[in-house]
């Protein structure tokens, strides 16, 4: 999906800072937005907020309400994930290798 | 799919606390704290999922549901969660699943399903995932959590749907993907699936890979988010 989107819009993506943010990810403000995703996972109010600040001040605030939106419906889609155990298709790990070896994803592959 | 009928609906304990305010009208999500305005659909969706939360369920009353909400919120802030009357196998997968979601796996969600129920042991899931919503956004947006509602009376509906088979998952499901894992409870997958527009896209938007909020994150943004929070989360999905 993010890979597909970033070609959709024309930003040079570069997939390897989903793993790790001090890389440029290539798309507007994304690594701002991968922080903000940190500071909230680590429920650090001053690090969120200074996070926040620069969501609002370069993409606006209802960006900011945007990406809080998105994470919760992570948080949930992750919990229904583990919960349910619904796996993973072959076709899909096929299709998503580059990225599985990448991000090092596959040693999240539960059987 | 076929239901159960009614009369095979089942209680799994006899609650007498009711958790949050005295009203039994949802909440009105004020998220104070937020240093933003939060839109009106995001806000109707929470209400809806608050509803949900508080009213019976297939197998559990609101009075239980809303007791698991407040033992996971307990156990995730470090305080000593209330005492519940639920099997320990049950109460281990809804604390794992809310404060440690990489850590369930396949033998302790089959040790909940055989001690409470395949039907409870959904329900369980559901009621912790959607929990992780509402709080990750607010949490998310520095704003206070919101308290729970006042649970709705009522026995529990008994609508489980026959017939479903597990498919290399820990609980039966339809054949499909993440938006049917719930479908063994028909109104409980309803509600989860109700939930994906306002916070996240809707199923056409989902199908356009130029979609844009606007004003708001582009789709690439979005997906930048989400990505990162599973790769937090452990998680491949």
């Amino acid at each position: 999906m993010l890979r597909a989107s970033a070609i959709a819009f024309g930003y040079n993506l570069d997939i390897a800072a989903i793993r790790d943010p001090s890389i440029p990810v290539g798309v507007p403000n994304g690594n701002d937005l991968l922080r903000f995703v940190d500071a909230a996972m680590a429920d650090s109010p001053d690090d969120l907020a200074n996070r926040q600040t620069a969501i609002i001040e370069t993409l606006g605030p209802e960006s900011l309400v945007d990406a809080a939106s998105v994470f919760g419906n992570f948080e949930m889609m992750n919990r229904v994930a583990e919960g349910t155990g619904i796996p993973i298709s072959a076709q899909s790990i096929e299709r998503m290798k580059d990225t599985i070896d990448e991000l090092g994803l596959d040693n999240f592959l539960k059987t | 799919m076929r239901l159960l009928p009614l009369a095979r609906a089942r209680p799994c304990l006899s609650p007498s606390i009711v958790y949050g305010s005295s009203s039994t009208i949802p909440s009105v999500f004020r998220f104070s704290g937020s240093p933003v305005p939060v839109r009106e659909d995001l806000k109707d969706a929470y209400a809806e999922l608050w509803s949900h939360l508080a009213a019976p369920g297939p197998t559990l009353t609101g009075v239980q549901r809303l007791a698991l909400s407040a033992y996971v919120r307990a156990a995730r802030s470090g305080d000593t969660p209330p005492w519940m009357d639920l099997p320990w196998s049950l109460l281990t997968l809804a604390e794992t699943l809310f404060v440690n979601p990489s850590h369930v796996d396949g033998p302790m969600v089959r040790r909940a399903a055989d001690e409470g129920g395949e039907a409870t042991t959904v329900e369980i899931i559901s009621i912790v995932s959607m929990l992780s919503a509402v709080d990750g956004a607010h949490i998310a947006l520095g704003a206070s959590l919101e308290p729970l509602p006042a649970a709705l009376p009522g026995d529990p509906t008994g609508r489980i749907a026959e017939g479903l088979k597990k498919r290399r998952t820990h609980v039966p499901m339809p054949a499909g993907a993440i938006p049917v894992a719930l479908d063994l409870l028909p109104r409980v997958g309803e509600v989860f699936q109700n939930s994906f527009g306002p916070q996240y896209m809707t199923g056409p938007e989902m199908a356009s890979y130029d979609f844009r909020r606007t004003p708001g994150l582009d789709r690439a943004q979005i997906e930048i988010v989400s990505s990162r929070t599973s790769l937090q989360n452990k998680c491949f999905y």
